[in-house]
């Protein structure tokens, strides 16, 4: 269907809402509260556009693209409020972009910039929460929470972990955890979801901290080395010493639609590690030493042929881990069969 | 703390409800009374589990509304005033001083004994009988210092002193308050005698179609504020869906000014359960709920009590009403946040569509009616629209209770043909008390008028607006000349930020930051900058769609003709 957005005719699917047809049409509305996980909420209120034939101010991410809907995202009016409200959270928050961790990977940095707002300035509140440190990978700071409601609802909604709720209310509203505990305390699990789908500074990466901004950072795409699963990740490398500061779970990841656990996205640190293996080791006279690949192949071959030689194929077992792909799995049972000629093979996962 | 016999009866709790969460916040309320008041956080943690809720969301939900004492325990006498607009206008804040000065403490303290807890809340639905002090579940109206030193020596002595309440009232219409001064009005046994079922007989022996056509004709107008048809309201109910359809009374009264509704449910609680009765059959409900806000707990007995007696009575042989407590929030009289509330959740507006007649409470079609709309209901069956529409005029049909609050010398409550005149009902009310500024004549969410404006001022939807203003609730509140608008605007904005649920940004942030402004100002810090800030806030939210709900308007339009109609006052404040 063709829909009008600030007069220029535009593409628009069946059940896009008018935000989501101005986005894949090039078109920004500020938006925070929204995202394509836990869908619209209505909340923010920095969405609102003008429609014909509508009443009033709009929330462009709960509205459904009609056929020949004619849409302006930058009517004085609109951009009023859409300023107000980007105003009013950059005023009764900390926000202070240049010292934060999200900066350049900020929504609300990303609004403000759209609107022109250099300076937040209905400075009146005097805001002073706690910064709860307490867990282990995620730093807490509800100075800079905006209440957009995401991670409450990817926790209970997307992770099911029922962690985080809202309480109090009005303007005292922040999130907490259970009956409001530390996070530490609470019964969080660390998977870390609230803090990737956190549009702003208030929930982060606590081992990220102070190890490079986003435009250092090199973002490369890889499979989590832990499980089965294979959940896709989104590595984010630091390109002057090629190290992982930071792992997302990628949004377009067919079987973890961008949800990690705690190790595929705060368990990276073995990458680097000195202590970590580069090459094999032969163990001679109860000492290991460092040989090459064809040098270790040729070991193992000439053992294991050696037993089958002496007890028969059969006198082998092998089993295989959850934790590499299926076509390693499967190339591994190949190998047992054919090379070793033994149907003893089975996999970690059954047991 | 949660022993095996209050278990035993949260699970009863479960048992009622459809859904199990809706027995939360009932749950929760009983916990608190068991623990002297105050929920503990392993209070709250076990209740989560026997309903089977998480319990951030339990800790969440008694954080939000106002009557649970989750962040501090109170003492054993919790003294609540009342300091909302019609309070300060008739006294409270004198009533305040005068308990600080007999306790020796401040509000929002306790006596060192642990038996008084001083606390200045807002609006108690008592506007016409200011000054009011709840004292734990007990109102005690008409306050004065001397009445409050008596208060005082008997509650040391253990005891609840009677209470003694004198409302004044007045009916041009007979319909709403035709029971006032019966004995035993709240009786079946009086309802009947004075002609009362005798509409929901009619509406027995009637199409359900024909019943909605009859509303549908008599064009009676929501009366909780917003004035939407009843009967159109009506006709959106979503149509052979397989759901249950549910019927939901609004008895939320929270609007400042306001305390019409409790009118008709303490005194004559048969009309509202009549209206019911032909409103479900009307709907095709089976099960109805009446959502009455918390502090109204005695109102809520004599409901039950009521309903028992229909029940008994053979009125309600197809329907069942369930009286659903709330517990201190202000936004649950909006419908979808009363829905959330009836669910056990935050009563925090849902997005809009799907509106509550396609898809409410507990995902099931759902009406939701003010008290005075559903007991109204009777009138146009047992009579016919046309005898409705007797009073009033187009758009503006049927009668109409009106609360004056303020500096009028017989605050109360009266009933009167729409359209009244505004000089009418003040006459009723005893006429202005003193010299008179100003008056808000649709609940505090609506714009002040200044006196002159006053004199053309007819009480109807149409005469309301085109005086720049609306009937809402029709809650007037009479501003006397002594009364500063700039303090009564930052009273008014304190209110609407101390019960902005805080689900949008700028109804929570903008509210807070009006309240900051204006405190600003009258502490003489204001500079220019100040005032123009303030109109920007209100100027853009008082815009439809700049707030999930119409919370946002609902201060920005009265703080804003505050400012427009009286800047004079607010400009002699900045340097």
């Amino acid at each position: 269907m063709q829909i009008m957005i600030n007069g220029n005719r535009m593409e628009a699917k069946e059940g896009q809402t008018v935000l989501q047809a101005a986005l894949a049409n090039g078109v920004y509305i500020p938006h925070l509260c929204y995202h394509e996980k836990v869908g619209a909420a209505g909340k923010c209120r920095a969405c609102v556009v003008e429609i014909d034939g509508m009443r009033g101010l709009q929330t462009s991410c709960s509205v459904l693209a009609k056929e020949g809907m004619v849409v302006n995202t930058q009517t004085e009016t609109a951009l009023q409020a859409q300023r107000l409200v980007i105003d009013l959270m950059l005023s009764t928050g900390k926000h202070d972009c240049l010292a934060c961790e999200q900066n350049g990977h900020c929504e609300l940095q990303d609004a403000a910039y759209f609107l022109g707002i250099e300076r937040p300035s209905i400075l009146y509140a005097d805001i002073d929460r706690e910064i709860d440190t307490t867990s282990e990978f995620v730093h807490v700071d509800r100075n800079k929470c905006i209440s957009c409601g995401r991670c409450v609802a990817a926790c209970n909604g997307t992770v099911v972990n029922q962690v985080i709720d809202f309480g109090m209310r009005g303007h005292s509203t922040e999130i907490v955890f259970n009956t409001n505990k530390k996070m530490a305390d609470s019964t969080c699990v660390q998977c870390g979801e609230c803090s990737q789908i956190c549009p702003v500074g208030a929930l982060i990466d606590k081992n990220s901290i102070g190890k490079g901004r986003i435009w250092e950072l090199d973002k490369v795409s890889s499979v989590c080395p832990y499980c089965g699963v294979g959940c896709k990740l989104e590595l984010y490398v630091d390109r002057k010493t090629n190290k992982i500061v930071k792992v997302e779970g990628a949004e377009d990841g067919p079987t973890n639609d961008g949800m990690l656990c705690i190790k595929g996205r705060y368990g990276y640190d073995f990458v680097g590690h000195p202590d970590r293996l580069k090459t094999p080791l032969i163990k001679e006279n109860g000492q290991f030493r460092e040989a090459t690949w064809d040098e270790a192949i040729d070991l193992v071959v000439s053992k294991f042929s050696a037993i089958k030689e002496k007890y028969g194929p059969d006198s082998i077992m092998a089993l295989s881990s959850a934790k590499v792909t299926n076509e390693e799995n499967y190339t591994f049972q190949k190998l047992v069969r054919t090379g070793f000629q033994t149907n003893n093979v089975d996999h970690c996962a059954r047991l | 703390m949660v022993d095996q016999n209050l278990e035993k009866k949260i699970l009863e709790l479960k048992n009622k409800y459809p859904r199990k969460e809706s027995a939360l916040m009932p749950a929760l309320m009983l916990a608190q009374k068991a623990n002297s008041n105050y929920l503990s956080e392993e209070d709250i943690e076990k209740v989560s589990a026997i309903i089977g809720v998480p319990p951030g969301k339990s800790y969440g939900v008694t954080t939000y509304y106002s009557m649970y004492n989750v962040l501090g325990k109170v003492g054993k006498y919790h003294l609540q005033v009342d300091t909302n607009i019609p309070a300060t206008l008739m006294g409270a804040l004198e009533i305040v001083k005068h308990l600080e000065k007999r306790l020796g403490i401040k509000a929002g303290e306790t006596t060192p004994d642990g038996l008084f807890t001083l606390s200045t809340v807002e609006c108690l639905g008592s506007c016409g009988t200011c000054p009011v002090i709840q004292v734990n579940d007990t109102y005690y109206e008409n306050m004065t210092p001397e009445k409050v030193d008596q208060l005082l020596e008997s509650l040391k002595k253990g005891v609840y002193p009677e209470r003694a309440v004198e409302y004044n009232y007045g009916t041009a219409c007979n319909v709403l308050l035709k029971n006032r001064g019966a004995k035993d009005a709240t009786s079946i046994a009086t309802y009947q005698a004075n002609g009362g079922y005798k509409a929901l007989d009619k509406a027995l022996k009637m199409e359900p179609q024909a019943i909605i056509d009859e509303v549908k004709n008599a064009g009676i107008r929501g009366r909780g504020g917003a004035g939407f048809p009843a009967g159109v309201k009506w006709g959106f109910l979503a149509k052979n869906t397989g759901k249950p359809v549910y019927l939901v009374c609004n008895a939320d009264e929270g609007e400042p000014g306001t305390f019409k509704d409790r009118q008709i449910m303490e005194y004559d609680p048969h009309l509202l359960v009549e209206g019911m009765a032909i409103s479900a059959r009307a709907l095709g409900a089976k099960l109805a709920f009446i959502y009455i806000r918390g502090e109204f707990g005695w109102i809520a007995d004599i409901l039950e009590k009521a309903i028992a007696e229909a029940k008994a009575d053979g009125k309600l042989a197809d329907l069942d009403i369930i009286v659903h407590r709330g517990a201190g929030a202000y936004v649950c009289g909006e419908e979808t946040a009363l829905i959330e509330s009836i669910e056990g959740k935050r009563g925090q507006p849902r997005m809009k569509p799907p509106f509550p007649a396609v898809e409410g409470l507990y995902g099931c079609p759902t009406i939701v009616n003010n008290v005075e709309t559903l007991a109204s209901v009777p009138f146009v069956v047992e009579h016919g629209a046309d005898a409705f529409k007797k009073w009033g005029r187009e758009n503006n049909y049927g009668f109409k209770l009106f609360g004056v609050s303020g500096a009028v010398n017989k605050p109360g409550v009266y009933e009167y043909p729409m359209g009244v005149s505004f000089k009418e009902l003040i006459a009723a009310a005893g006429g202005y008390k003193g010299k008179v500024k100003a008056a808000i004549v649709g609940g505090l969410s609506t714009p002040i008028l200044k006196v002159e404006e006053l004199e053309t001022l007819k009480m109807d939807y149409t005469s309301c607006e085109e005086h720049g203003t609306a009937l809402g609730s029709g809650g007037v509140m009479v501003i006397g000349e002594e009364f500063s608008i700039p303090e009564i605007a930052l009273r008014t904005i304190q209110f609407y930020a101390h019960e902005s649920c805080g689900k949008c940004a700028p109804c929570a942030q903008g509210s807070h930051t009006v309240v900051l402004i204006l405190k600003k100002l009258l502490a003489g810090h204001g500079e220019p900058k100040d005032l123009e800030i303030l109109e920007r806030i209100v100027n853009t939210i008082n815009v439809v769609g700049s707030t999930l709900c119409p919370t946002g308007q609902a201060y920005a339009a009265p703080v804003k003709a505050m400012v427009e109609k009286f800047r004079g006052e607010f400009e002699a404040l900045i340097k």
